[in-house]
């Protein structure tokens, strides 16, 4: 059996869809962001873009703790903002505007992602 | 960077998806070509290449391309130095209350007008009175140079001005009716890097009486290297100057060819001498043609000096065979004169390559980017004041010097000038002997520099007196973007680059942040200044280049070629981009520090600023950006959004009496008006193309007339017209 969800609804589509956007997302800030830290620049960028890649590799297999990742990496990222520009907006922008766009929509996923767990914990149980 | 398709996919899909919608909003800068980065470094340190490159130059003696001396005027032997015809009082002396008879309104550039009849209060009134078309624009399948930055000048009756092609014009105050129209016949071959005509000049004779055919003269520097004068009430040449009304500047220059030498800037009289500096277009080669300042007499147009930086001594045209030095600091900016000390004050650019100063002789390295005193009887340098040691930054002075009475401490007077500069840094100066009213002080740099051979000035010149027209030192974090992937890919662009501070010195082996870059803090905008209230009132530019010097190898296989070589191509490197910078060892790449993928600048907004200077206490009044984002956004895309976050900007303020500043210069293509003691815009309006002009404003006939040429920029990319829009109160008959 494959590790990834099978959606069966458009939201199941919408969640796979958002997870993959996720990957595509993070996996840029890992490889840029592991020369910037290698250039002696900020490490946030690698270290975020791991937990955010690893958020939507978990969010395609349907775990719910890819969500509750990605919600905490927000999170994680508004704190680092406000440390490195303040309530400054327009150095917010860039930092936190995409990000939480994203995080609305990871919310909204969850309950796709709780019911696929579900289904997949009760299909792992009744193969046992 | 051999991933750049898939970087690029991915961050256009980043930024997309990541879907700012719109807020994320830029500067609006041009196009250049990227540094190569790393890896360029084809030569061991310390042995620089000999330039072998593929451009074979003529000889300097060689005779000029055709074109070059455009009206074929008949040179006529070398001529001795001579003294001006005396001269008469001119009308920007003490300009009438309703006149704004020349560029900076007077002979002290202080872009400030008496009118008061638009106030804050009334200046929502403003429409449009009419709207006059100079006829220069862009052709079919011309590449867009056109920058027309004109600000007509109004005497009693007229309103006079210049096209972008220079064509001279009178045109009636109040409707835009044409009177006259004078043509140039200038070609498109000899637009440089910008085809633009900041101002024609009113001129006064002293031999011919009043009633006769030019008495009254409008003169004009062109494109082509021609001085023109006509008569202001008929447009008709005048006979009794130079050769049937035209001399040629292009005489004793030696090789050029067309657009290489050029003039953009009204050229100031100065009892009786008109003094013409020119524009050599950077980045071409080391033997440009000369940099050379020279007078002639207002009423004849006869040769009476030269100040040519390598033959200090020989103020005569050069002999048979000769010609002035080459590729020595070209003046582009307009100057200003001082008729009471007999000066011309001259702000300077930097020697032929830019970016490469090994070749320069101490003669040039002594008078570069600086203000250079010159006595307008002799030709012989009174004072220099240096902005920029040995400058490699393109930091060349684009503003005009305002004059001022300056009041020290002990109450005693100071006639002085104040130089802003493309650093940002507002120079204060006695203009009886350059020393500098307000303290300045030379602060360590990086030396010697990362250029073999090219060592770098151990200090540069801070003026700590004035406030800074800029902000600190770039950091990472100041990095920007839409999303946290084109910030972090700026911020990689940032790390990449050498970066110590102002001063950073070229490199070769990967790029340097030059900030504040070429365009700015002030460029040729230039200031306003009310001598009542003592308020300066200055717009200037946020904006950081992204330069790296290249091998002449590398420059060659880069196709940069210097405009006279036989297989330059319009367009294949040039003033403000990539140069060749041929008989060198290194070419130069200059790009803005951007993100190329969303054309977004990589620093945080603003990139434009509007500050008011109170001159009594040398402190900042308010400061903000300057300009909204209603045309700008990622991918050139409008996001039609009213937020101000600070565009770039070219072309000045101007003050009025009735307690407002008109602006223009943003590339939002609006006219701002704000009021001078809060700082809070009161009115504005979009201008049919980008208003980079400085505005001016005029009474007639009971009636205050405010006026923009929104002639557009091809290099700050906004919509090029030809359109000189009018305003007056729509309330008041």
């Amino acid at each position: 059996m494959s590790a990834f969800m099978k959606p069966q609804s458009a939201a199941g589509w919408a969640t796979l869809l958002l997870a993959v956007i996720i990957i595509l997302l993070g996996l840029p800030l890992v490889y840029m962001g592991a020369e910037l830290a290698f250039l002696g620049g900020s490490l946030y960028y690698v270290v975020c873009g791991l937990v955010v890649t690893a958020a939507g590799v978990l969010m395609a297999m349907g775990r719910p703790v890819g969500g509750l990742l990605y919600l905490g990496a927000c999170a994680f990222t508004w704190l680092w903002a406000f440390w490195e520009v303040g309530f400054d907006g327009w150095g917010l922008l860039p930092r936190v505007f995409g990000p939480t766009l994203l995080a609305i929509g990871v919310a909204l996923c969850l309950p796709v992602l709780r019911r696929a767990d579900h289904a997949r914990t009760t299909h792992v149980r009744e193969v046992a | 960077m051999s991933n750049t398709p898939m970087l690029r996919t991915l961050l256009l899909g980043a930024t997309i998806i990541a879907g700012t919608a719109g807020a994320g909003a830029l500067a609006q800068v041009p196009p250049a070509d990227q540094p190569p980065g790393s890896g360029n470094a084809t030569v061991a340190p310390g042995t620089p290449t000999p330039p072998t490159d593929a451009f074979s130059a003529p000889s300097p003696n060689s005779p000029q391309a055709p074109g070059v001396n455009a009206a074929n005027i008949p040179d006529g032997p070398p001529a001795e130095p001579s003294e001006a015809t005396p001269m008469v009082e001119q009308v920007t002396a003490s300009p009438a209350h309703d006149d704004w008879p020349g560029y900076g309104r007077d002979d002290r550039a202080t872009r400030f007008s008496p009118l008061d009849q638009i106030t804050p209060s009334n200046v929502s009134h403003l429409k449009r009175a009419f709207i006059y078309h100079t006829g220069s624009k862009p052709g079919p399948g011309q590449v867009n140079k056109w920058a027309a930055e004109t600000t007509p000048i109004k005497v009693g009756d007229g309103l006079y001005m210049c096209s972008a092609l220079n064509d001279m014009m009178r045109i009636d105050p109040a409707t835009g009716k044409e009177v006259w129209h004078f043509h140039a016949n200038e070609k498109y071959e000899s637009i440089p890097y910008t085809a633009a005509c900041k101002a024609v000049v009113y001129y006064t004779s002293s031999t011919v009486p009043e009633g006769e055919h030019c008495h009254h003269r409008i003169l004009e520097a062109t494109l082509d290297e021609r001085l023109i004068e006509v008569d202001s009430e008929d447009g008709k040449v005048c006979e009794g100057f130079g050769w049937h009304g035209m001399v040629n500047l292009m005489k004793g220059m030696g090789e050029s060819v067309p657009g290489f030498v050029a003039e953009t800037a009204p050229p100031p009289i100065v009892n009786g001498a008109i003094i013409t500096n020119q524009e050599i277009l950077d980045g071409q080669r080391r033997w440009a043609p000369s940099g050379v300042i020279r007078g002639y007499d207002a009423e004849t147009g006869r040769f009476l000096w030269a100040w040519d930086v390598n033959r200090p001594h020989e103020h005569g045209e050069p002999k048979e065979g000769e010609h002035y030095s080459r590729g020595t600091p070209n003046s582009w900016a307009a100057m200003i004169g001082d008729n009471a000390l007999g000066l011309v004050y001259v702000p300077t650019g930097n020697s032929a390559a830019d970016y490469y100063s090994a070749m320069r002789s101490p003669e040039e390295n002594k008078v570069s980017s600086a203000v250079v005193a010159i006595d307008v009887k002799t030709g012989e340098p009174r004072w220099v004041f240096q902005t920029v040691h040995k400058d490699v930054w393109d930091y060349d002075i684009g503003s005009q010097p305002t004059l001022m009475d300056f009041t020290k401490p002990d109450g005693s007077t100071v006639p002085a000038l104040i130089m802003p500069t493309k650093r940002g840094q507002t120079f204060v100066l006695d203009r009886r002997t350059g020393e500098p009213v307000l303290p300045v002080e030379e602060r360590p740099a990086p030396s010697p520099g990362m250029v073999p051979g090219d060592t770098r000035a151990p200090t540069q010149p801070w003026s700590v007196g004035m406030p800074r027209l800029g902000f600190a030192p770039l950091k990472e974090a100041d990095m920007w973007g839409m999303s946290p992937i084109d910030q972090l890919y700026c911020r990689l662009k940032y790390r990449r680059a050498h970066y110590v501070g102002e001063f950073t010195p070229p490199s070769i082996d990967k790029p340097w942040l030059e900030y504040p870059g070429y365009n700015g803090g002030s460029d040729w905008g230039s200031v306003a200044y009310d001598e009542k209230t003592g308020i300066l009132i200055a717009n200037w530019n946020n904006t950081p280049m992204y330069d790296q010097l290249v091998s002449r190898k590398k420059a060659d296989k880069l196709g940069l070629m210097p405009v006279d070589d036989p297989n330059y191509k319009p367009g294949g490197g040039g003033a403000e981009g990539a140069g060749a910078m041929a008989e060198t060892p290194y070419g130069i790449v200059v790009s803005p520090f951007w993100d190329e993928y969303t054309g977004m600048m990589c620093n945080r907004p603003p990139y434009g600023m509007i500050t008011a200077i109170d001159m009594h206490t040398q402190k900042v009044l308010w400061q903000h950006p300057l300009g909204s984002a209603r045309a700008n956004g990622p991918f050139g895309l409008p996001t039609h959004l009213p937020l101000t976050i600070g565009t770039p900007n070219n072309g000045g303020p101007v003050i009025t009496a009735g307690g407002l500043i008109f602006v223009a210069a943003t590339t939002d293509n609006m006219i701002h008006a704000f009021d001078i003691h809060t700082g809070r815009e009161v009115w504005n309006d979009v201008l049919p193309g980008g208003g980079q002009a400085t505005p001016m404003t005029y009474e007639y006939k009971g009636k205050q007339y405010v006026a923009i040429m929104a002639g557009g920029h091809h290099f700050m990319m906004t919509p090029v017209t030809d359109d000189l829009v009018v305003y007056a109160l729509d309330n008041v008959n």
